[in-house]
Formats: C-alpha cells, structure tokens, sequence
C-alpha cells in the first residue's frame, strides 16, 4: 500500500518538477572570483542564491504548527525519551536506524557515479549487520576507519541537474524543496522497512521512532536556531536550503542534524 | 601535438624546465613579499579566544560577563563586525548617518557575540585543526575542524584583506553560513519594517540574553 502511494506521489511530483525547477534555479555566480581548487568550489560558495519561496504564506502557516507540534508533542515525548531511556542505548538505536538505511545511501552513491563511497557504505552495512549485532553497533567505524557515505535521492536529482524547485515547509516533515520531496519519496523506494510488509501506519511509527530518537541524540537545534534568530522561519529555510545546496556540492556539513529532524 | 624528432623533444624539454623555474621564482617571491597569510592570522586570534575559554579564573557563569569582554576584545581583531554589519543590511548602509551605523554595528555584534561563541561556552580543550585555506585576490577560506560531542564540526573562516589584515567577515558553521543567514533574514524585516523596525527587533532580541 505504502508503495502504491509512493509510486502514485512520485509520478505526479516528476510531472510537476520540471516547471518549477526552470523557474528557481537562479544562480549567479560572482563574476570576479574564477577558481576552483580541490573539492570546495570557491565560486560556489560565493554565489549568492535567492531563495524561490513562492509559497511562502503556507509555508508559515505549517512552520507555526509544526512549531506548536514541536513543543506540545515532540519536547515532551522527548523528554520522557531521553529520560528513560539512557545515552548509550539511543546511540545504538541511531546506528541501527542509520544502518538499515544503508541501502538507500549505496543505491545514491552508485547514481551519482561515486563508486568507492557505495563500496564504503555496502561493506559498512555488511561488517555492521553481522559484526556488528543487527547494525546496534559500529565496529565497520570503530575498527576499520571506514567512515559513513550518506546520500540521497533529492541530492542525487541535484547531481544530476535538476533544479531545488520551490521550497516546501511540510506539516509534520518541515522543510523540503519540491525537488527533495521527489526525492524523499525516491529514498522510500529503496529503502528495506517498504519491503517487509508493513503497514503505512508502521511505516509512519518507524519514521517517527527514528526521528525521535534523533533528536535525543541532539537536543536543543531547534530551540538554539529560535532562541539567535529574528525571523525562524527565514532562518531556517536558509540553513536548509544551503545544506541542501552544500550536499549537492559536495562539501561539509554533513552533521548538520538539524535538518535531518 | 605529435614531435616528429629528437630536436623537437628537447627544446620542449627546455622550455618547460625555464617554466618551472619562472614559477618557482613566482612563487618564493610572492610568499617572501606577502605579510603573512589568511590561515597564519587567524591562527592567534583563535588561540587567544580558547586560551580564555580554557582559562579556570574565568570559567562558570559568573564570570560569563568578563570573560565575553575579553573574548570580544580579542577576536574584533580578527573579525570585521564593521563589514558584516554592512553586508547584512545592504544597499540602504550607505545612506545611514554615522551614528546609527555605530548603534546597528554594535547591536549586531552583540547578537553575533552569543550566537557564535555561545557555541564554543562548553568548549573543554579539543584542538582546532586548520584542514585548508583557500585563497583568491583578497578573499579567502580557511577551513577548521573541532571536535563536539564526539563528532568533527567543520567551521569555515570567510575572510577579506583590510590594508595587510585579514579579516573574518562570515562564519561558516556545518556547512551553513552565519552571517548570511542573519542577511536574509534581515532581508524581509526591512522590507516590511524599515531599518528603525530592524534595529528594535534587535534591540528586544539582545535583551532576551543574559
């Protein structure tokens, strides 16, 4: 069933996606600066890209109530969370998560033509699910070095040229382009829980346990971002915008959790 | 290019060794003449700004006061409050009157002072790596990696020459740049509330700190 919606939303996305990303992808690089040295990309960074918010009425309306769901539900179930359940333990429940997401980020690398980082993560997957105890533990980081290579569909989709599209503040998601909806629903299809039978309510549980227990791990993003800004919700449509932005590039800031919540 | 004879093969042969030698030659004599570089400068200022986190007279809440004058007095040497004040609000700086570009300058310094440094408040003696710099007329990016919570933070350094300083303009934390985050934002509030509209947001927002 879970499926069935996917593929359905996919289609209709793919649709709509090419209108929209012709109309936001504006950048203009700075004329002055013409170099290009190593991975970070010196023009990149200085370009400066306007954000296409054109739905930005709405994408208030949800930021607010994802805001009152943030402090009305999420802190609170939070911080029962992390009050019963101890540190050590939300780590492995964080590698299993990332674990089982492996696949996901093999099939992305693989796509965007980075072989080495799919080879990484498979091996990964492979020392961690059997060494490893079912992905509870890291000992493919621990003791053989070999760092995680995350990677999506909505920034495979930016490898590969298509434009962000507009941004999205989603009920319950928060931000998103229109191009990483796409590509949220993409990681859907090759992600393992889809295969196992479940059903879209234990789908939408297992979502909902990782996303918790994420934000155990990294308490406080939000209420700092709120606490130093003078209009949140710009503000954190720029950071999430310029990771997103940042991922495609390939450049750090890649543990920037604030937006994988 | 396809060399039919030997004679061909060593003239090339010649003219790139006169190549890399006049680009040896380049290149000492720029790095003899330049004052010193981005990362090089950088390097103090952030020294000075752990030396006082780390130090034990200053540590706890009470003495957060003293211990952010210091801070602060260190690192306006190395970072140009001036420029991103002036880069954040745009075309209209310009025509403001000297003293309420002061007033602004300092109102913005102040939020960047907790925003930034209230980052590093916990911060217990994990070294700062300088993993790059790159450089290009007179800007630059110098790249650090700490280390927090158990993960390595890449913070990057946005830097411009000032006469021979260089100075930080931008602070580029996880891959999200601070200053330009504060730019947009500012962005849309001046649209709607004018730069006075601004600069009493600022003014309610800084008194929600300490």
């Amino acid at each position: 069933m879970l499926k069935k919606r996917i593929t359905l939303f996919l289609s209709l996305a793919l649709m709509v996606l090419p209108v929209w990303g012709a109309q936001a992808n504006d950048v203009s690089p700075d004329a002055n600066l013409s170099i290009d040295e190593g991975e970070g990309k010196f023009d990149e960074f200085f370009a400066e890209e306007e954000a296409g918010d054109p739905l930005e009425s709405m994408n208030r309306f949800f930021f607010e109530v994802n805001d009152k769901l943030y402090f009305w539900i999420l802190k609170p179930v939070n911080t029962a969370y992390t009050a019963v359940v101890p540190l050590d333990f939300r780590q492995c429940f964080g590698n299993f998560f990332d674990n089982i997401r492996a696949p996901v980020w093999v099939v992305n690398n693989l796509l965007q033509g980075k072989i080495s980082g799919a080879g990484i993560n498979l091996s990964r997957f492979l020392i961690n699910s059997t060494v490893g105890v079912l992905g509870l533990g890291d000992p493919a980081l621990q003791s053989f070095g070999m760092k995680p290579k995350p990677g999506d569909f909505g920034q495979t989709l930016g490898v590969w040229g298509v434009g962000e599209g507009a941004y999205l503040c989603l009920p319950l998601i928060g931000p998103l382009t229109l191009r990483d909806s796409v590509g949220f629903a993409g990681d859907a299809l090759s992600h393992p829980i889809t295969y196992v039978g479940i059903t879209y309510l234990d789908g939408v549980a297992y979502y909902t346990v990782d996303k918790v227990n994420l934000l155990s791990l990294h308490p406080g993003l939000y209420e700092d971002m709120k606490r130093y800004s003078l209009d949140p919700y710009i503000s954190m449509r720029q950071v999430y915008l310029e990771y997103r932005r940042n991922k495609v590039l390939n450049r750090e800031g890649k543990n920037n959790m604030l937006n994988e919540l | 290019m396809v060399f039919r004879n030997l004679k061909q093969i060593k003239m090339m042969k010649y003219i790139y060794t006169l190549l890399v030698l006049v680009c040896c030659f380049f290149v000492l004599n720029s790095s003899a003449l330049a004052v010193s570089g981005p990362t090089e400068q950088l390097k103090p200022t952030l020294k000075s700004l752990i030396d006082i986190l780390l130090d034990p007279s200053l540590k706890g809440e009470k003495h957060k006061v003293e211990r952010r004058a210091k801070i602060m007095g260190h690192v306006t040497q190395g970072f140009d409050f001036r420029e991103m004040s002036q880069r954040v609000v745009g075309k209209e700086w310009k025509e403001l009157p000297q003293e309420k570009q002061d007033h602004f300058q300092s109102l913005f310094t102040k939020l960047l002072e907790n925003a930034y440094i209230g980052k590093f408040e916990n911060y217990s003696g994990q070294e700062i790596q300088y993993t790059g710099e790159r450089l290009k007329d007179d800007r630059a990016i110098v790249s650090t990696q700490i280390e927090n919570n158990g993960q390595l933070m890449p913070v990057e350094y946005i830097m411009t020459k000032k006469g021979d300083r260089w100075m930080v303009y931008d602070i580029n934390i996880e891959g999200v740049s601070l200053v330009r985050n504060y730019m947009e934002q500012f962005k849309s509030i001046l649209r709607r509330d004018k730069f006075d509209g601004l600069v009493k947001l600022l003014e309610e927002k800084n008194g929600t700190f300490d």
